[in-house]
C-alpha cells in the first residue's frame, strides 16, 4: 500500500514539473534543457533555508520560490537572445553549470556527499510524519498549482505565447513582445519547478546533485514529448505514463544491474517513435518543430 | 491632415555597400490607398521592413502622426497601430481561425500574466471572441472559424491575416502583394474590403505593394514608382501608369 | 613547470578535440543537422576496438581498422534508417534533434547492456614515455598528437584538393550548385556521415587506448565537439580547430588553477559567452544579418 502511495507522490511531483515546463515548451515553443536545474535549486534552497536559518517548511518554500525566480530571471537575459539549436545549447549550458556548482561548491551544498537529515514539513503546528500525510501535502500543492496554472493556460497571455510560438515575427508584427512574454514564461516555469523540488527534498529527506542532472532534464522533456504539451492533459498524461513505466518494468523481473539501461533504451525508443509517428505526443496540442 | 499621415524622409539602407533603399522620401495620406510599384529587387519590401522596425535605417526618419517612430522594434510599431501583411502571409497555422483573430484583440494590459487572474477576464475574453466572429464575418471567413488555420487556402489565409490587422485596430495597413496568388473572385472580395476600410474610416492609411497594374488602377489614389532603391516617379495612379517613361521602365525591365 | 606540462598535455588534447569538432562540424555544416548521436558513434568505435582486440584477440592495427569501419557503417545506417525518412516526412530541426537524442540514448545504453557500465581498460600496463627537456610525454600521447594533428592537416588538404570533399564542404552553403556539378545529394550525405563517423571513431580509439572506455564518454565527446565548432565559428575549417585549441587550453589552465571538476562548466561558460558577444564564432568574420 505504501508503495502505491509513494508512486502517487512521485506522479504528483512530476505533474508539477511537467506543467511548469509546459509553459516554456508547449506554449512558448522553446526547448529548455535546464528545468532539472531549477528543480534542484528549489530542493537545495529549501533544504538550506530550513537547516541553516531554521525556518519552517512553508516560509522555506516561499523563499526558495523567490530565489529560483531570481535565478531564472537572470538566466533569461542571455538565453532569450537565441532560438532553436543555440537556445537548447545555452539552456544545456546552464544545466551543466548549475550542476557543477551543486556538485563542487562543497562548503555550501556538501557536493557529492549530499545533505541528509532534511526535516519533514511542519505545517501550522502539524508535523507530517507518515507517507499518507505526505501524500495529502503533495496533493494540496498540486491543487494549488492547478488553480494557478489553469487560468494562465486559458488566458490572453496563453494565446500570446502560442502566437509567438507559431510565428514570432508575425506575432511581433501584431504588437506582442517576444522577449517580455518569453521572459515571464521562463521565470514562472523555473519558479514553479522549485515547488516539486522543495517537496522532493523533504520527502526523501536526503538530496544530492545526482538527482538533478542533464539526464533528469531530458527525462522531464521526454514527459512532455511523449505525453504532449501545449495543453493541460498532455503533461498530466505524460507524467503518469513516465513514472508508472519503470515501475511496470520492475514487474518484468529484470536484474537490477541492467534495469536502468533497459529503462533508458525504452525512453530513447519512445523519443524516436514519437518523433516519427506522433510529434504531438499522446494528448498534446503542440507538435515539436 | 498632414499630421495624420505616415511620412518617410530621406530613408536609406545599405547592405555591405549595396544600397537597397536610397534617400527615399514619401508621404502616405489617410483615407487613401497608396501603391508602391516597381520591379523586383527595387527595395519595396525593404522599405516596409524599415517602417515596421524589422530593419534599422542607416539614415532618415519615419514619422507617424507627428511622432518619430524610426528604429522602434516591430512590436512597438504594431502597438502604434501600424500593421503589416507579409508576402508569405504568416498566419498562426496550428491555432484555429478564430484564435488567430482573437489574439490580436487584447490590449497590453489584458495580455499580461496578471490579467489571467482578474475576475473580469472571462467576460473580456467572451467579448473578444464575439468581436472576432464579427470580424470573420466581415472578411467572409465566419464559417471556417473553428478550422485549423493551416488548412485554409492561400487566399483565405490572406483574408484571415487582414482580419487580424483589423482586430489589431491597425490604422496603417502595409500590405505586401495582397492580391498575389488569389483567384479572381477572391481578389474582388479583397479589393472591395480594402476600399470599404478607407471609406468607412478616413483616418486609415493603406499602402500596397503591387505588381498587378489593373489592381493598382482599381484601388490606388496615389502611386510611388520605385526602382533601384529610389523613388523615381510618383503621382496619381492614372498619371503614373500612363506615363511613357514608367511603362518603358517597368515593362522593359520585366520583359 | 607543472604549468608547462599541463600545457603540453593540452596540446595533445587539442588535437583530439579538433578531430571531434571536425567530425561533428562536417555533418552540421553540410546538412545543418545537430547530430547528437555522433556521441554514440564515438562510443561504438571504441567498443568495437575493445571487442576485436581484447575479446577476440585480433592484432591491434586490424582491430583499429575494424573499429573505424564499423563506426562508418553505424553512422550511415543511422542516417538511412532514422534521419533521412524523417527529413522526407518534412521533419524540422527540433524533431531531428530529439530523434538524434533518442538514437544516442538507445545505442549508448545498448552498449552498456552488453558490456556493463564500468570503465574498461584497453591497453594494459604503463606506457613508455620520453622526456622533452623537463617535460614528460608518453608514447601514446605522442601517437595521439601525431595522428590527430596529422588527420586534421590531411583533411584540410582533402578539402582543398579532392572534389568530393570540396563538394561536402560547400553543400551547406550552396546545395543547388551540387546538382549542377553532377553530385547526387544522397550520395554526398552518405559521405558526410561516413567521414564524420570515421573521424569520431578515430578520436575515440586514440582516447580509449590511453584511458580506457565506458559507455558514457560519448556525451562529453559530442558536447566538446559541438562547443568547439560553435566557439570557433561555422565559417571555416581552421576556426573549428581554433575553437578546439582554445577549449583544450582553457581546460588545461583551469586544471592548473582550480581543479578538474569545473571543466564542463567552463566549456559551456565559454560557449555562452561566445554566443552572446561574438555569435559568429571567435575566429570567423561577421556575417550580415540578412545572410543568417
Amino acid at each position: 500500500m505504501n508503495y502505491l502511495v509513494h508512486i502517487a507522490i512521485m506522479i504528483e511531483i512530476y505533474i508539477m514539473l511537467a506543467l511548469s515546463l509546459n509553459l516554456v515548451l508547449g506554449f512558448g515553443g522553446l526547448m529548455s534543457l535546464c528545468h532539472a536545474a531549477f528543480y534542484g535549486i528549489g530542493a537545495y534552497a529549501t533544504t538550506l533555508f530550513m537547516l541553516h536559518f531554521h525556518v519552517s517548511f512553508l516560509p522555506a518554500v516561499a523563499f526558495s520560490l523567490a530565489f529560483t525566480a531570481v535565478i531564472a530571471f537572470l538566466l533569461s537575459f542571455p538565453a532569450l537572445r537565441f532560438r532553436g539549436d543555440p537556445f537548447v545549447l545555452v539552456t544545456l549550458g546552464f544545466q551543466i553549470i548549475i550542476y557543477a556548482i551543486l556538485y563542487n561548491w562543497i562548503s555550501l551544498t556538501r557536493g557529492p556527499y549530499g545533505i541528509p537529515g532534511i526535516p519533514r514539513p511542519e505545517i501550522f503546528g502539524f508535523q507530517i510524519t507518515s507517507i499518507k500525510e505526505y501524500f495529502v501535502l503533495a496533493s494540496v500543492f498540486l491543487v494549488i498549482i492547478f488553480i494557478f496554472l489553469i487560468p494562465i493556460y486559458n488566458s490572453p497571455y496563453g494565446l500570446t505565447l502560442k502566437a509567438l510560438r507559431e510565428d514570432e515575427i508575425a506575432a511581433e508584427s501584431l504588437g506582442k513582445s517576444a522577449f517580455r512574454s518569453f521572459l515571464t514564461a521562463f521565470v514562472l516555469a523555473g519558479a514553479l519547478a522549485s515547488i516539486p523540488g522543495s517537496l522532493y527534498a523533504t520527502y526523501v529527506t536526503y538530496i544530492d546533485p545526482t538527482s538533478f542532472t542533464i539526464d533528469e532534464s531530458i527525462f522531464q522533456l521526454t514527459i512532455l514529448l511523449v505525453g504532449g504539451s501545449g495543453n493541460l492533459k498532455g503533461p498530466v498524461a505524460g507524467a503518469i505514463f513516465m513514472v508508472v513505466l519503470p515501475e511496470a518494468l520492475r514487474f518484468l523481473g529484470l536484474p537490477s544491474s541492467i534495469a536502468p539501461n533497459v529503462r533508458q533504451i525504452i525512453y530513447g525508443l519512445l523519443l524516436i517513435v514519437f518523433m516519427f509517428f506522433r510529434p504531438q505526443g499522446f494528448l498534446g496540442e503542440y507538435k515539436v518543430r | 491632415m498632414m499630421n495624420d499621415g505616415l511620412m518617410i524622409k530621406g530613408l536609406s539602407k545599405s547592405f555591405n555597400g549595396f544600397f537597397a533603399v536610397k534617400e527615399v522620401t514619401a508621404i502616405f495620406l489617410p483615407g487613401r490607398i497608396s501603391a508602391l510599384i516597381g520591379p523586383n529587387g527595387a527595395g519595396k519590401t525593404t522599405l516596409f521592413h524599415l517602417i515596421t522596425g524589422e530593419l534599422k535605417p542607416d539614415k532618415g526618419k519615419i514619422i507617424y502622426k507627428g511622432d518619430d517612430i524610426t528604429g522602434l522594434p516591430p512590436w512597438k510599431i504594431a502597438k502604434k497601430k501600424i500593421g503589416r501583411l507579409f508576402q508569405d502571409v504568416r498566419i498562426f497555422k496550428n491555432m484555429t481561425v478564430l484564435e488567430n483573430v482573437v489574439c490580436s484583440l487584447f490590449s497590453s494590459k489584458e495580455e499580461s500574466l496578471f490579467f489571467s487572474f482578474y475576475p473580469k477576464k472571462r467576460r473580456v475574453m467572451d467579448i473578444a471572441f464575439e468581436k472576432a466572429k464579427d470580424l470573420l464575418s466581415l472578411v467572409g471567413l465566419r464559417k471556417e472559424e473553428n478550422r485549423r488555420a493551416g488548412e485554409l487556402s492561400f487566399g483565405q489565409q490572406k483574408l484571415l491575416a487582414i482580419a487580424r490587422l483589423l482586430a489589431l485596430g491597425a490604422q496603417v495597413l502595409l500590405l505586401d502583394e495582397p492580391t498575389a496568388g488569389l483567384s479572381v473572385s477572391m481578389r474582388e472580395r479583397l479589393l472591395e474590403l480594402l476600399k470599404r476600410i478607407v471609406a468607412e474610416d478616413n483616418k486609415k492609411i493603406i499602402v500596397v505593394v503591387e505588381h498587378n497594374m489593373s489592381v493598382v488602377l482599381n484601388i490606388a489614389h496615389w502611386v510611388y514608382f520605385m526602382n533601384e532603391g529610389k523613388i523615381s516617379f510618383f503621382g496619381r495612379a492614372d498619371h503614373v501608369l500612363g506615363a511613357k517613361e514608367v511603362r518603358e521602365l517597368y515593362l522593359g525591365l520585366s520583359a | 613547470m607543472l604549468l608547462l606540462q599541463i600545457l603540453l598535455n593540452g596540446l595533445v588534447t587539442a588535437g583530439i578535440y579538433a578531430l571531434l569538432a571536425i567530425g561533428f562540424g562536417m555533418v552540421y555544416r553540410s546538412l545543418r543537422f545537430f547530430h547528437i548521436a555522433y556521441g554514440a558513434v564515438y562510443t561504438a568505435g571504441a567498443y568495437i576496438l575493445y571487442v576485436f582486440y581484447c575479446k577476440l584477440g585480433f592484432p591491434l592495427v586490424i582491430a583499429i581498422f575494424l573499429g573505424i569501419a564499423f563506426s562508418v557503417i553505424l553512422g550511415i545506417l543511422m542516417d538511412t534508417i532514422a534521419y533521412l525518412p524523417l527529413e522526407k516526412k518534412g521533419a524540422t530541426a527540433g524533431v531531428l534533434f530529439i530523434a538524434s537524442l533518442g538514437t544516442y540514448i538507445v545505442i549508448v545504453n545498448l552498449i552498456a547492456l552488453l558490456f556493463g557500465n564500468e570503465v574498461k581498460v584497453v591497453l594494459e600496463g604503463i606506457q613508455p614515455s620520453f622526456n622533452i627537456g623537463p617535460l614528460i610525454l608518453t608514447r601514446l600521447q605522442a601517437i595521439q598528437f601525431i595522428v590527430a594533428w596529422g588527420t586534421v592537416l590531411l583533411f584540410w588538404l582533402a578539402i582543398r584538393k579532392n572534389l568530393t570533399v570540396k563538394a561536402l564542404w560547400a553543400m551547406g552553403e550552396a546545395p543547388v550548385l551540387l546538382k549542377v556539378l553532377g553530385f547526387s545529394w544522397k550520395r554526398l550525405r552518405i559521405y558526410a556521415f561516413g567521414i564524420s563517423s570515421a573521424i569520431a571513431a578515430l578520436a575515440s580509439i586514440l582516447v580509449a587506448l590511453d584511458v580506457g572506455i565506458d559507455p558514457h564518454v560519448g556525451m562529453h565527446a559530442i558536447l566538446t565537439g559541438a562547443v568547439a565548432m560553435l566557439v570557433g565559428g561555422m565559417e571555416n575549417y581552421w576556426a573549428w580547430v581554433g575553437g578546439a585549441f582554445l577549449l583544450a587550453m582553457c581546460q588545461a589552465l583551469s586544471i592548473w588553477k582550480f581543479s578538474a571538476r569545473w571543466q564542463d562548466a567552463l566549456t559551456f561558460a565559454i560557449l555562452i559567452l561566445t554566443l552572446l558577444f561574438r555569435p559568429q564564432g571567435l575566429f570567423s568574420p561577421l556575417k550580415r544579418r540578412e545572410e543568417r
